[in-house]
């Protein structure tokens, strides 16, 4: 009494096989089945390798029509049925059938899917695969932009029920909002807090506990943590502090981080200052967190009378680092803060001026980069000199200008 | 004692909501016709038996039992070996409660082993009961043993590594074939795959009670299927062990077995216990009982989790015993 289950389904397409597709999922769900054994039943009853990605929960699951688990690094095609696992989450579930050129998978059999000596699985031995429904996918007319294929009403059902599945299973094993819960990032953050807790906070959080991450301080708004280390192939990296070094001239704000990269959990941060704490093991985020207000203090609200920076890396500032010890916020500013506060006072352009630069590598640079002409700047930088009563065009001024122009920033309020 | 059965596993369960409009758990002496031309045997016989050219196929006639008609025999042979010389052999016996089924039904799974293992199937025709009562099967299924091991040379077979292997039915049958080889002195198979066999007339283990109307093969097809067999000698004080196996009061000097049988089936206490009884009379077996099976889940649900553990553990173990 040995049969293949799957072929039964193949007698009747749509309707019946519809009907069989929702007990089939509906049992899984009962029993509950895990997200492997979900996705497995989606390849198994479409006949084609289907795919379960939910970067925010870091889900990563991808089953072949034999049964066997085998994901890919490989992008999504957009031609490919899926559905959406929720309206704002990034969870999606593909069936990967037809789109590349290749075809749609299903014309490798009739309508009828299995035929009386044929319609066997050669490529995996036995006739264990099922084609619920073979319809190729509508083509595209002369000179029409192709659109995505409208699903089967096989694969549709499939696809839906499957994905409600999926969202049950993600909501028990993984937290309905996986980066929004602000306990646990605050127990991970808490070096008094036992390990097992923090190991776990992160697990909840959909952090890998063996991969690095970094805590991020934004002035406004509740600390954060984001994995470090970029998934395989998914393209999402952590930018480089260099498109986060904001200055005045431009419209980037730290807001386009989030755009930049889906897999940050949680809402988008909004635009403001941020401070970001090294990469460390997710033991280690209490130091990172340390680090990450630090640096928050050497950002700058990137407007005319405080240019700089809005996002600074800890791990960037070296030595720098320690001025935040010596000049600690809201403490009587250092003489050389007080005459550049002097200074701003009675010249409104001085310290988009100054800070133009010390942060260019050459007074040249500066001027493209505030939009001047070279002698309005030679000329403004000789009136600075006079206001702040020390040269700024040697080394040795550029970097007392540097250190109070940084050292304003510390002994805010 | 309890008749709560143990919970299928969860693939397996909703595998089983496709099929149960088609095979109902209980079979009935007069639902068998119906059975055997019914869409699931149907559906079984319609397989590449080359697996897209890796074999060449042969059906041959060869005799029969002495003064009974000939038998066939499916012979799948590597249609380019990847090794020289004589090749293991195995010897196929398909399943079907011993009233349904041929030599297409579950040929799928040996030739899937033949091709890791450059191997030949032989996978032979017997009579069907209740026509052809025991000891019609089990005789038919030796004799095609006989003609195998005989004609080795001439299919390239190595007749001192033939495996006899079946599932159902079919591990009754062999591990049946494996006691007659043995007190007649015949050829001498070098293992025994017995997929969840069917080896005890009796119908009476807890596990028969616990699953009846369950799954794919009760205690009431159980008995359908023995009856068939035996008639009025089922369950009865003077059934022979070549037909039912677990009747064998001597089960040494057997060869090495492998068995496997799921949790949540008829058959799986008397599989337990066949195993245990080889165990006990110095001899050696290997045994997996898998969670939440029902009878015959890798065949009928052959992707699901548990139907690959299962299967990667049968070529594992005839990797070991092939030494390939």
């Amino acid at each position: 009494m040995k049969e293949l289950a799957g072929r039964l389904t193949a007698l009747d397409p749509d309707a019946g096989a519809a009907v069989r597709v929702i007990a089939y999922f509906d049992r899984l769900a009962e029993s509950r089945a895990g997200l492997e054994a979900l996705v497995r039943g989606a390849a198994v009853l479409a006949g084609c390798p289907a795919r379960l990605v939910d970067p925010e929960r870091r889900v990563h699951v991808r089953v072949e029509t034999d049964g066997t688990r085998r994901d890919t690094g490989t992008p999504p095609d957009p031609a490919w049925p899926a559905v959406r696992l929720g309206p704002d989450g990034t969870g999606m579930l593909w069936l990967e059938r037809g789109g590349d050129g290749a075809g749609p998978a299903g014309s490798v059999s009739g309508p009828a899917g299995v035929a009386p000596g044929g319609g066997g699985d050669a490529e995996h031995g036995g006739p264990a695969v099922t084609v619920l429904d073979s319809r190729p996918a509508p083509a595209a007319a002369p000179g029409q932009v192709p659109v995505q294929p409208i699903p089967s009403v096989v694969d549709a059902v499939i696809l839906e029920r499957a994905a409600g599945a999926v969202r049950l299973v993600l909501d028990r094993t993984r937290g309905r909002a996986p980066a929004h819960d602000p306990a646990l990032v605050e127990t991970l953050l808490d070096a008094t807090a036992p390990e097992p807790a923090r190991l776990h906070a992160a697990r909840r959080l959909g952090l890998d506990p063996t991969a690095p991450a970094r805590a991020l301080a934004p002035l406004n708004g509740r600390p954060r943590v984001i994995p470090d280390a970029p998934e395989a192939g998914s393209g999402n990296r952590l930018p480089p502090s260099a498109s986060l070094q904001e200055t005045e001239g431009t419209d980037r704000a730290p807001a386009n981080v989030s755009a930049d990269r889906p897999e940050l959990p949680g809402p988008p941060l909004t635009a403001g200052r941020l401070g970001v704490g090294s990469a460390v093991p997710v033991l280690e985020l209490p130091r990172s967190w340390a680090e990450a207000r630090t640096a928050l203090r050497f950002t700058a609200e990137g407007t005319p009378w405080d240019p700089g920076p809005r996002a600074v890396y800890a791990d960037e500032l070296g030595g720098v680092s320690l001025l935040a010890d010596l000049v600690l916020p809201g403490s009587e500013p250092p003489p050389d803060v007080r005459a550049l506060e002097t200074a701003a006072a009675s010249a409104p352009w001085l310290p988009v001026t100054l800070h133009a630069i010390t942060y260019t590598s050459s007074l040249r640079a500066a001027a493209a980069e505030i939009n001047v002409h070279h002698s309005t700047l030679q000329e403004r930088l000789a009136h600075a000199e006079h206001l702040l009563g020390w040269p700024i065009r040697t080394p040795q001024g550029r970097l007392r200008l540097h250190l109070a122009l940084t050292m304003r920033r510390l002994a805010r309020p | 004692m309890t008749h709560v059965p143990p919970p299928f596993d969860p693939e397996l369960a909703a595998a089983l909501e496709l099929i149960k409009d088609m095979i109902s758990p209980g079979l009935t002496l007069d639902e068998i016709a119906e059975v055997r031309q019914g869409p699931g045997i149907r559906m079984l016989a319609e397989l590449d038996l080359t697996m897209g050219g890796t074999f060449e196929v042969e059906d041959r006639r060869v005799p029969g039992p002495e003064g009974a008609p000939d038998i066939s025999l499916l012979i799948c042979r590597p249609a380019a070996p990847e090794t020289p010389g004589p090749r293991p052999v195995i010897y196929h016996v398909h399943g079907g409660g011993m009233v349904i089924g041929n030599n297409r039904v579950g040929v799928d799974v040996p030739l899937a082993w033949a091709q890791a293992l450059d191997a030949i199937v032989v996978s032979v025709e017997y009579r069907l009961a209740p026509e052809h009562p025991h000891p019609a099967p089990v005789e038919d299924v030796y004799a095609g043993l006989l003609w195998t091991a005989d004609h080795a040379a001439e299919l390239g077979a190595d007749p001192e590594r033939i495996v006899v292997a079946g599932a159902s039915a079919g591990g009754g049958l062999c591990a049946a074939l494996a006691l007659l080889t043995r007190d007649r002195k015949g050829p001498q198979p070098i293992g025994q795959v017995l997929m969840c066999p069917m080896l005890d007339d009796r119908n009476d283990s807890p596990s028969t009670y616990q699953m009846a109307g369950l799954g794919v093969w009760d205690r009431t097809a159980n008995e359908t299927g023995w009856t068939a067999l035996l008639g009025s000698r089922r369950g009865g004080p003077d059934v022979p062990a070549y037909a039912a196996p677990a009747r064998a009061e001597d089960l040494t000097g057997l060869p090495p077995a492998f068995l496997d049988v799921g949790s949540a089936e008829t058959f799986r206490d008397e599989v337990v216990a066949y195993a245990s009884r080889i165990w006990q009379a110095g001899g050696v077996a290997e045994l997996h009982v898998w969670p939440g099976g029902f009878h015959g889940f890798d065949g009928f649900a052959p992707q699901a989790a548990l139907s690959q553990a299962a299967r990667a553990a049968h070529l594992t173990w005839l990797r070991r015993l092939l030494g390939v």
